[in-house]
């Protein structure tokens, strides 16, 4: 007798499951309202046309390694064997040598492609927004480093004291939904 | 205990004050432009390589004409020392003097042109080239190279006209029908080419008065001499950021070729124009960064293709001046030897 009432009958198990469903379904809804409500929320961001690379991102910020890393439209690089903003200005030989490198934290990878081309990845465990390797790109060369905030560690304060120290005024909010501002080649 | 009205006087005093100072802390505080504190190490100063030598400057400028362009892209000079500037949808030819002689109206930006002996008129556009006689109508459009050209500069000889395309990173043969030849500079091993490196589109060729073609192989920091077949001559430059070479991605940007087989050459990153000797040894600087804003020779891909480029052009005359279009002051600056013999 005992065992029969402990038994799901079918009924029982279709309401369950309309409930189950419903409360799915609840959720999504409030999931998506929610994120649509975030979608108008603002985050911090860099306009990279306005940024004079002044290296205030580095020591400004919060957090006690700048969210500010510099980033890279590979789309616009020239895989320069000399990029500018990867060697210092006179740099003993065109290799890997930490003398050799402009950024102070080794935070760039060079990587041969094929004769005479190379690529230039971010390790962004090591950068810390200085802008010094964007600066020696926009001297030079196409422009494709730039600086970001990356939104994984800023913690987005209402006042974000980068944002007053900047001289620039590239600090701006932007729309949660779309919360980098990317460099693009045009013409 | 009573309150005299002395005492109440200069207690409001004394409150006043302390509410005042802390207002000016607090402003101060909230103004004050915070600089950064990482350190030397941590910022890009180019500045020590930016000076020039007084020693080394050979020449002075005696001479500024307004382009008028919002935009001025490219200049050339004719056999007759006309001056052609090309910017804004137009090219204007002037006199030696910078006045205007005529104007040119274009449908699109002109990126580069070159002048025949017979008078007329090649006009680089983005993709293609159009040709236009000495009064100014159109006798020719040639073929587009592709939608992803990006042509820099053209040279013209006797019947050829040369183009080069730095997306193609190749250099064009044409007659002056337009009917495509040859291309020169493809990479080629066994021929000891290696191929032009043109990460930014700067990619310019000149015709010497020895017959050679002379392009700039910009990635490689060198300007090599060819054939009209293709075949490589010769090669020089320098990898340096010391005056005596070239430095960043791609330089040298433009080249013009002087009357006596000098070469003019001028970058970018550091602005500079300088004179080499025919055989390619660094002889004296015309202009050094001093001379130009600090935004000559930034090139900015994100402004679209009609305001991208900032670098310096250079043609010279029959004379041997240098006239130098600087893209920041909308100018073309004329620069003679400081010790010429008259």
């Amino acid at each position: 007798m005992k065992e029969e009432k402990d038994k799901l009958s079918r009924r029982d198990f279709i309401r369950s499951g309309i409930r189950g469903a419903c409360l799915l379904g609840l959720g999504g809804v409030l999931g998506l309202f929610y994120n649509r409500a975030r979608a108008n929320d603002l985050v911090w961001q860099i306009d990279p046309y306005k940024c004079i690379q002044c290296g205030r991102c580095a020591d400004n910020c919060v957090l006690e390694i700048s969210a500010v890393k510099c980033v890279h439209n590979f789309n616009m690089c020239g895989y320069c064997r000399l990029c500018t903003g990867y060697f210092n200005p006179q740099p003993n030989a065109l290799n890997t040598g930490a003398e050799n490198q402009l950024c102070p934290l080794g935070a760039i990878n060079r990587t041969f492609i094929e004769d005479p081309y190379y690529e230039y990845t971010i390790d962004e465990s090591l950068c810390i927004g200085c802008g010094k390797c964007v600066k020696g790109c926009y001297s030079f060369g196409n422009g494709s480093l730039f600086l970001q905030v990356r939104h994984d560690r800023c913690l987005n304060c209402n006042d974000c004291s980068i944002a007053r120290a900047c001289p620039a005024n590239a600090f701006k909010r932007v729309p949660y939904s779309q919360p980098y501002v990317f460099k693009e080649q045009k013409g | 205990m009573k309150l005299s009205k002395t005492n109440l006087f200069i207690g409001i005093i004394i409150t006043v004050s302390i509410v005042a100072a802390v207002a000016i802390i607090l402003r101060t505080a909230m103004t004050t432009d915070r600089k950064t504190t990482i350190g030397n190490v941590f910022i890009y100063d180019i500045k020590e390589f930016s000076k020039t030598d007084p020693g080394l400057i050979k020449y002075k400028e005696t001479g500024k004409i307004k382009t008028g362009f919002q935009n001025p892209f490219a200049i050339a000079i004719d056999s007759g020392d006309r001056i052609y500037v090309a910017g804004d949808k137009s090219i204007r030819i002037l006199d030696a003097q910078g006045r205007i002689l005529s104007n040119i109206k274009l449908i699109e930006s002109p990126r580069c042109l070159n002048i025949a002996d017979d008078g007329s008129i090649y006009v680089g556009m983005k993709e293609h080239l159009e040709v236009y006689n000495s009064r100014g109508t159109r006798t020719a459009k040639w073929e587009s190279l592709g939608q992803n050209a990006v042509i820099t500069a053209i040279a013209v000889s006797g019947n050829d006209v040369f183009v080069a395309d730095a997306s193609g990173k190749i250099i064009l043969r044409y007659d002056k029908s337009g009917k495509l030849k040859t291309n020169i500079g493809k990479r080629n091993p066994d021929k000891g080419i290696t191929g032009f490196i043109v990460p930014s589109p700067y990619f310019d060729v000149a015709i010497a008065s020895d017959g050679l073609l002379w392009v700039v192989n910009p990635g490689l920091h060198k300007i090599e001499a060819y054939t009209y077949d293709g075949d490589l001559q010769a090669s020089w430059g320098e990898t340096s950021i010391e005056i005596k070479g070239f430095s960043g991605c791609c330089n040298p940007v433009n080249i013009a070729i002087l009357p006596d087989g000098k070469f003019v050459t001028c970058e970018k990153g550091i602005p500079r124009v300088k004179i080499y000797s025919s055989n390619g040894n660094f002889e004296s600087v015309v202009a050094g960064a001093e001379s130009f804003a600090d935004t000559v020779g930034i090139y900015n891909p994100s402004a679209g293709a009609e305001d991208s480029t900032k670098a310096l052009d250079v043609a010279v005359n029959s004379k041997g001046r240098i006239f130098i279009l600087d893209p920041v002051e909308k100018t073309i600056r004329v620069f003679w030897l400081t010790n010429r013999r008259t």
